[in-house]
């Protein structure tokens, strides 16, 4: 057997008060995918900021080509052959693909402080061309989609095979966190086109997609590697149980638990709703405990709407009612004040308050039941946040610990419990509530979704994927090019198909 | 208590553990130091940075920064020596709304028209200096007429040490308690913070900035109240040279300058290291004159040191 192109031996990795990694051992070996899937706070990311030189370990050796190897910073990771593609994408957006492919690495194609663009961008094609992308070196990064800017992102990652003698290995950060539909089927595509001239490292949280990819799968948990498998004698429920270490329910999204709405009453009817270059038209209603999916491709109009409903963009035209009276929100504490709350898709910066503690995040949209007028009741708010902390099971040191170190799950329950914690609440909206969580954590935030719902609360949910948009609704609407293009009632037993989904999606 | 909360409280404690060994330095050189003359001219000095602090405090917690508050200390001095004498007492009701007034505006043209705070007040600066420049006729006005209006806060004295300090600081704690007691207080902080989860959850936020800084207009409005007693005048450059020491009372005193962390009670301690700082200069036998130097070098050295860099993405 040849030689591993990667090996990590025993890699401890330890931050004031968590042992992030504890004697992590794997390998890669050339021409294979390895999967890697992990909750979060398992140790991924903690892995990958060692692979890329960012940090150090405290211990354990790391072997490229079988010879001991230190990465001293990002460069060191890149002259041995590994290429990064970040969850978060890295591109800079106002250059070229080719400046981006090539950034840090310029090398010849720069003489005295100057671009040669000719040698840049052929260098650049050299690149996309091994991915067989299409994209021009000399286009803007703006102007790419968000499937296609990920090109570039393969293709830069290939780029550092330049500097290394040999096949690099290309580390795929959660790269279909974001996308739907054809775009996914031509990133998997795009892996196994990598496999013939590269080493992939995948990292998911998506078991089914890393099952169908990989050659190899390793389960990380509480920073260790746990398990070792081979993704054709292993099933989702296995890998599931390793990773979250108890039994998958099965009945993952709570179907049993979704009541029939018919006779219930409207709480928000959109009617006739457009806004220019955004979408048009748009009807609906959510009945008291009612989840309505929208379901559309980047660009579909969906999260305008969402916006627009949640008073943080404007409308040119039509009618929204809200328990039966008409409302027209000028800012996102209008529609807060008239019973809407938001969840939104980026949650380090809009869903929570990082720096502040859970406790603030808790009251930050209302602190009214924990008031006495204008004032703090301490004793009720000791209580209430004691309240939403045991009933979310949110895993916090304490409630006055700040937010941004609990893991995105945590986090994510404390913005659900923020806006739970206002008794105006009628309406939820989520967008990709569940985006970056592990399964564990997303279970969580089905359920809680059901609960809300029992409770009469209407939702709105622009769910991460097609089957939890399906699963979770009782009406999943379609929005193609700013309009509804179908409408699918979602009952029980009677859901309807992804493929019916997609194929008025695109 | 967590860890992180320990460590948060110790580093907290540090401005106030550096006054002290400050104020220790001082009297060792210098034992008159802590007679009660020496105090009260402490005070009084350190009274009017405190105010400008406090004001310029709130900006910071939102995370702007207002640079015109001098500016407008010094325009406020020139219009209580315009108005004292026509309208007696009224004339400080006066100035002090047409000085948050103009706080107002920064903080409108900050939120409306997002125009950056830095640059907002910058521009507001040069235009409110020479607004006075224009009103005084660039001279100092002194004031005669009237002055009864102001004067008694120069010679009042609460448990011996001068009121003027002694009504600032218990404009800070009072600034605390509220910051404390009020189911919204920490909002200030949070924009500081997070404004954008602060906007995504239903704050007003455009209200809060505004707020922010129309009382930094007004405590600028009771700091040029302090300068114009103890001056017996107004001048259009008689604040100028507090701006600077002011900001560097609210960063010694352990706010974060890029918002979100900090305080009222943090800042008196700030102003005292400043006052404290200020007196030992002479007394080790530094010329005033090179006073803004080491505000300047304070200014930078206390933001170098407690930058908190994994907030940021670049540091610009």
């Amino acid at each position: 057997m040849s030689t591993p192109v990667l090996q990590l031996r025993g890699i401890t990795k330890r931050f004031p008060g968590v042992l992030a990694l504890d004697d992590v051992s794997i390998e890669v070996r050339p021409h294979e995918v390895v999967g890697l899937i992990g909750e979060n706070g398992a140790g991924k990311s903690t892995l990958l900021k060692i692979l890329s030189g960012v940090y150090q370990p405290d211990s354990g050796e790391l072997l490229v080509r079988g010879r001991p190897t230190r990465f001293r910073g990002p460069r060191d990771a890149a002259r041995a052959g590994i290429g990064m593609v970040h969850q978060e994408q890295s591109l800079i957006g106002s250059v070229t693909v080719a400046e981006n492919i090539l950034l840090g690495a310029e090398g010849r194609s720069v003489r005295a402080g100057v671009y040669r663009w000719s040698d840049l961008n052929r260098r650049a094609k050299a690149q996309l061309d091994k991915i067989g992308s299409s994209i021009k070196p000399t286009a803007a990064t703006d102007s790419l989609t968000f499937a296609q800017r990920q090109m570039v992102e393969v293709a830069k990652a290939l780029a550092v095979e330049e500097q290394a003698d040999h096949e690099p290995v290309i580390v795929l950060d959660e790269p279909t966190s974001v996308l739907e539909g054809a775009d996914l089927e031509t990133l998997f595509a795009q892996v196994q086109r990598l496999r013939g001239m590269a080493s992939v490292i995948f990292v998911s949280h998506r078991l089914d997609e890393v099952l169908r990819v990989s050659d190899r799968v390793y389960v990380m948990k509480d920073g260790r590697c746990v398990a070792e498998r081979d993704p054709k004698r292993v099933d989702v429920d296995e890998l599931y149980r390793l990773m979250v270490g108890r039994e998958s329910t099965g009945q993952y999204f709570r179907e049993q638990e979704q009541r029939p709405v018919d006779g219930a009453e409207p709480l928000l009817v959109v009617e006739g709703l457009s806004k220019a270059g955004k979408y048009r038209d748009v009807s609906f209603t959510i009945r008291a405990g009612e989840v309505l999916g929208v379901a559309g491709v980047i660009g579909s109009g969906r999260e305008d709407l969402c916006r627009t409903l949640f008073g943080a963009e404007g409308y040119d035209r039509g009618r929204i009612t809200l328990a039966g009276r008409r409302v027209r929100f000028r800012s996102p504490a209008d529609a807060v004040r008239a019973g809407i709350g938001y969840i939104p898709s980026e949650r380090r910066v809009e869903g929570v308050a990082m720096g502040m503690s859970v406790r603030e995040n808790i009251l930050l949209a209302d602190p009214r039941p924990v008031s006495v007028g204008p004032f703090l009741h301490p004793g009720r708010e000791r209580r209430t946040v004691r309240e939403w902390i045991d009933r979310l099971r949110i895993r916090t040191p304490g409630p006055d610990t700040d937010i941004g170190k609990l893991s995105g799950g945590n986090q994510q329950k404390v913005a659900l419990a923020k806006w739970l914690n206002s008794p105006r609440l009628r309406v939820l909206i989520l967008d990709h509530p569940t985006r970056g969580l592990d399964v564990g954590a997303k279970e969580d935030v089905y359920q809680f979704i059901r609960q809300m719902c029992g409770r009469g609360m209407g939702v709105l949910l622009l769910a991460d994927t097609l089957e939890e948009t399906i699963a979770l609704s009782h009406t999943v609407l379609v929005m193609k090019d700013g309009q509804i293009s179908a409408r699918f009632d979602a009952a029980p037993g009677a859901k309807p198909s992804q493929v019916e989904l997609v194929e008025q999606m695109v | 208590m967590d860890r992180d909360t320990a460590v948060r409280r110790l580093i907290a404690a540090l401005p106030l553990a550096v006054l002290i060994v400050l104020v220790l330095v001082v009297t060792a050189k210098q034992p008159t130091f802590l007679g009660i003359r020496s105090i009260r001219t402490l005070l009084d000095g350190a009274a009017p940075i405190l105010l400008l602090a406090l004001g310029q405090t709130l900006v910071i917690l939102t995370g702007g920064i207002d640079l015109s508050v001098a500016a407008l200390a010094s325009l406020g001095t020139v219009l209580l020596a315009k108005w004292l004498p026509g309208m007696g007492p009224g004339a400080i009701i006066a100035m002090l709304a047409a000085l948050a007034f103009a706080g107002l505006l920064n903080g409108l043209a900050c939120a409306y028209l997002q125009v950056p705070s830095f640059i907002v007040t910058l521009g507001a600066m040069g235009l409110w200096s020479g607004v006075s420049l224009s009103i005084s006729g660039a001279s100092t006005i002194s004031i005669t007429k009237g002055y009864d209006a102001i004067g008694w806060i120069r010679d009042l004295r609460l448990a011996q040490l001068p009121a003027s300090f002694v009504l600032a600081a218990l404009l800070a704690v009072l600034a605390a308690v509220v910051i404390r007691v009020f189911a919204r207080g920490r909002l200030l902080h949070a924009m500081g913070l997070a404004e954008r989860a602060a906007l995504m959850s239903g704050v007003r936020t455009p209200r809060v900035r505004l707020a922010a800084f129309a009382l930094s207009g007004l405590f600028a409005g009771l700091a040029a109240l302090l300068l114009s007693a103890s001056q017996f005048s107004g001048s259009p450059t008689l604040a100028d040279a507090l701006l600077l020491p002011t900001i560097a009372a609210v960063v010694v005193g352990g706010s974060a300058i890029t918002g979100g962390v900090g305080g009222p009670l943090r800042t008196l301690v700030g102003a005292l290291i400043i006052a404290v700082l200020r007196v030992g200069l002479s007394v080790v036998g530094v010329d005033p004159s090179y006073e803004q130097i080491v505000y300047g070098a304070v200014v930078i050295a206390a933001v170098a040191l407690t930058l908190d860099r994994s907030r940021m993405g670049v540091v610009k």
